[in-house]
């Protein structure tokens, strides 16, 4: 459990950050760790369905639940005076929640419309084939929210001993940010957290993915899109390697701090918006290392032109990519690099929700102990760890390359 | 909150909100040129017009321009909406000089140079065309077709009409940008680990020779009014799910029963937890994971729609079930707990926003664009506790008459109907 102190406004952020996610499920149950975060939100002996929403909606909270390969996360942003409510209700559907068949049966149907959703994004069908074609045992390769098929076939007693095994203090981050005396956030919290009963430890999931040993390719055709797309993902080490301070800013180099269509005015002096955007032959471009527990990608995303081919853009892509990883950006650039970076730390730390987001992630996935532990690995990031990081990662061997391609309606 | 305000001498509206103990600043600049105010006939002038501000100015071409941005890291973006544009930045407080002067310079200065022009008419082009395989997008545009008629601001999405887009020159550009980007009935509203005199020396510094091309062009806006049930289905090839928009024009946010309409849409389906629709139609009947309502502020009628994401055999089963719950509200079948909890969660929303200085920003903008009063921010939370049940079924049946909507529908092919 971890409180940090943010008085500025009266607001508290309370998150709890469990160990499980797409990482520890086995093909057969794909998607079990979100098809669970959903059934957290139908109620507990004490709380039955609906108390949880309706107190949440009448403190005008900000709350909601996501799930990734490595966490299933549960947050809520409250009012200061009613933080001790969300605590409980936090602590009580850690242990208690009601897992029903017929509630179960029920959310199936909401969690298909959510699949159904993504798979309207020519953007996601291309990630999604991307990440199962990257890894060829890791279990990252299995994504998130699981195939329809899976999410049809899965059981009320499967979820809950996936639930039981899973949801205990010993397998969680508790994370509290705001408006109280940080020894008080944490006495509460120990109140509400430490009468419950710790599982058997869980080992992590024994999948590392082997080596690469040459470029991969997919292409996925569809009429459900009309600009073609390109994704390039680069196996990147995982958040605890010491490269990662310096992939993120390797990152921001690439397409910015902030990544955001044609309305957005930051991010355009990064390399891959100079040589894409600029040059009109991308209408998008983002690049992004993600903190994960595992080694996983390094991944950049560009949208193209009406008429621009896939294998142009590629081979600016990789240009840029090799350039990067062979000369230091200069002294002017690099400047700009660090001052997004510190702008965007800035931000993060002033809005209490993401402030606790930001140390539950760092937390949670091993890149850091504080907040102020990977701000200062941060800082001390210098041009050639960028390019060294870039050449370490943006090698042949540990390259997938994904094409999305329109098809005529 | 400890607000300060200010008016430059060219009209433009300055508000100050500093925050103790924060780094950062969050900036709004809202410009009365969103749709609203666009020439009849040009829809998508105001944003090419915005997007091509952001591509080089008289003193800084497009990559100088960039290059100071991101020289002091600020997050920044420029969008039109139906009522402004707003552009939306936040830097350290320490930077907010140079955020302002950069911000300046896109909105008094820009060069429209011929190239950049051209690259932002290409990329809308682009994303013109992509939106025409997005369900989303789709729906929204045959509901905006199905609502507003011909010549009126909201028929057509910000994004603009093709044609417009594909014609517009920079001379078109430089012209609307005289007559539309004007500081009178602007306002630029500053949030966070600043100070009030920095705000207002800053402002004045930046934006002193902003001044106002003209007069503006008058624009006679014709009635949206829906006389019955009105649906149109859209096929969007290689789709899985379906996106609905179903919703009715609705009233200027200048109109003095905004706010009840307001809690009127929360109760309704603003939240997917605390409104009736959201509670029906996804936590008891599985049929959508998501499905909210939206109720537009401007000076017109503003799309009041619920949108939603729904499996093509549930299309008909989701409206229907949505429609349901209207007409318990029109038939006065709500009760003094759905409205409780509608105004308990529209206020805690407000103490929740304080948490950042974009949330304090914007909490500001609404009041003060639309000159709702020094004391809105005060008053605001009052208003909406003091909305009755009453009301709440008035707006409901003069806004959301239930047989008289508009329907539209994006995705695969639905079910025969019976």
């Amino acid at each position: 459990m971890h409180a940090l102190e943010a008085r500025h406004a009266p607001v508290v952020s309370l998150w709890v950050w469990y160990q499980v996610g797409g990482r520890n499920e086995v093909p057969g149950t794909t998607g079990m760790s979100h098809f669970l975060e959903h059934m957290l939100f139908k109620g507990t002996p004490r709380h039955p369905k609906g108390d949880l929403d309706k107190l949440l909606a009448r403190y005008g909270a900000l709350w909601n639940a996501f799930t990734s390969e490595d966490v299933t996360c549960y947050f809520e942003t409250v009012p200061a005076e009613r933080y001790p409510v969300a605590l409980e209700l936090e602590a009580d559907r850690m242990r208690n929640a009601l897992i029903t068949e017929e509630e179960t049966n029920a959310e199936r149907n909401v969690i298909v419309s959510e699949r159904e959703g993504l798979e309207n994004d020519p953007s996601f069908l291309l990630g999604e084939q991307l990440q199962a074609v990257a890894f060829s045992r890791h279990p990252y390769a299995q994504g998130v929210i699981g195939s329809k098929e899976e999410i049809k076939l899965m059981t009320r007693d499967g979820l809950y001993a996936h639930y039981r095994r899973h949801y205990a203090p010993n397998n969680a981050y508790f994370i509290v940010a705001g408006d109280a005396p940080a020894s008080e956030l944490l006495d509460r919290a120990a109140a509400a957290f430490g009468p419950l009963d710790a599982e058997v430890p869980i080992e992590p999931p024994k999948a590392p993915e082997p080596p690469q040993y040459g470029e991969r390719r997919v292409i996925v055709r569809r009429a459900g899109g009309a600009l073609p797309i390109i994704q390039i993902g680069h196996k990147a080490p995982r958040a605890a390697d010491p490269r990662a301070p310096a992939l993120s800013a390797l990152a921001v180099a690439l397409a910015g701090a902030t990544a955001g269509g044609g309305e957005a005015a930051s991010g355009r002096s990064a390399r891959l918006y100079r040589a894409l955007v600029d040059t009109g032959l991308a209408t998008t471009v983002d690049a992004s290392f993600s903190l994960m527990k595992d080694p996983y990608l390094f991944v950049v995303e560009a949208h193209l032109r009406p008429g621009v081919t896939h294998d142009r853009v590629e081979h600016v892509i990789l240009d840029e990519l090799e350039k990067i990883a062979r000369s230091p950006l200069t002294d002017s650039e690099f400047g700009r690099v660090r001052r997004q970076m510190l702008s965007a730390s800035a931000f993060m730390t002033d809005t209490i929700t993401w402030r606790a987001w930001r140390f539950g992630q760092l937390l949670a996935t091993g890149a850091a102990a504080s907040l102020g532990g990977w701000y200062d690995r941060l800082a001390a990031v210098t041009a050639e760890d960028v390019r060294s990081a870039a050449d370490s990662v943006f090698r042949e061997k540990g390259r997938t390359v994904g094409w999305f391609v329109p098809e005529p309606s | 909150m400890d607000i300060r305000r200010h008016r430059l001498d060219n009209g433009l509206r300055v508000a100050a909100i500093p925050i103790p103990g924060l780094q950062s600043a969050a900036v709004l600049l809202a410009i009365e040129a969103g749709q609203w105010f666009e020439p009849i006939g040009r829809p998508g002038i105001g944003r090419l017009c915005a997007l091509a501000m952001l591509r080089g100015t008289t003193t800084r071409d497009a990559k100088a321009w960039a290059d100071a941005l991101d020289g002091i890291g600020a997050a920044a973006r420029l969008d039109v909406g139906s009522h402004a544009a707003t552009f939306s930045a936040q830097s350290l407080g320490s930077d907010l000089d140079v955020l302002l002067e950069l911000m300046a310079d896109a909105v008094v200065r820009p060069a429209f140079a011929p190239t950049e022009v051209e690259l932002v008419r290409e990329q809308t082009v682009a994303q013109i065309e992509e939106d025409a395989k997005n369900t989303r997008a789709v729906a929204e545009s045959a509901w905006r077709e199905l609502v507003y008629p011909k010549g009126h601001p909201f028929r057509v999405r910000p994004i603009g009409d093709l044609d417009v887009v594909r014609a517009a020159s920079a001379d078109d550009l430089r012209d609307y940008h005289r007559r539309a980007i004007r500081p009178d009935g602007a306002v630029l509203v500053v949030a966070g680990g600043v100070d009030a005199e920095q705000v207002f020396d800053g402002s004045a510094r930046a934006f002193a020779t902003w001044r106002a091309g003209g007069t503006r062009e008058e624009r006679t806006v014709p009635e949206a009014r829906l006389v019955t049930a009105v649906r149109k289905l859209e096929i969007v090839p290689d789709k899985t799910q379906s996106d609905v928009v179903l919703g009715w024009p609705g009233l200027p946010r200048t109109d003095p029963r905004f706010v009840a309409a307001r809690v009127s849409n929360m109760v309704f389906a603003a939240d997917t937890f605390a409104s009736r629709v959201g509670h029906v139609v996804r936590d008891e009947l599985g049929l959508a994971y998501y499905v909210f309502s939206t109720l537009g502020g401007s000076r017109g009628q503003s799309p009041w729609v619920v949108r939603m994401g729904v499996n093509p055999i549930n299309v008909e089963r989701a409206v229907s079930t949505t429609l349901d719950e209207l007409r318990k509200i029109v038939d006065g079948k709500v009760t003094e707990d759905d409205l409780e909890l509608a105004q308990d969660k529209l206020v805690g929303e407000l103490d929740v926003a304080r948490e950042s200085p974009a949330g304090v920003a914007s909490l500001l903008l609404e009041g003060e664009i639309f000159e709702l009063g020094p004391d809105y921010a005060e008053r605001y939370p009052r208003e909406l506790r003091a909305v009755r049940l009453e009301q709440v079924v008035e707006i409901a049946r003069t806004f959301l008459q239930p047989d008289r909507h508009a329907l539209a529908i994006a995705g695969p092919p639905l079910p025969e109907r019976d």
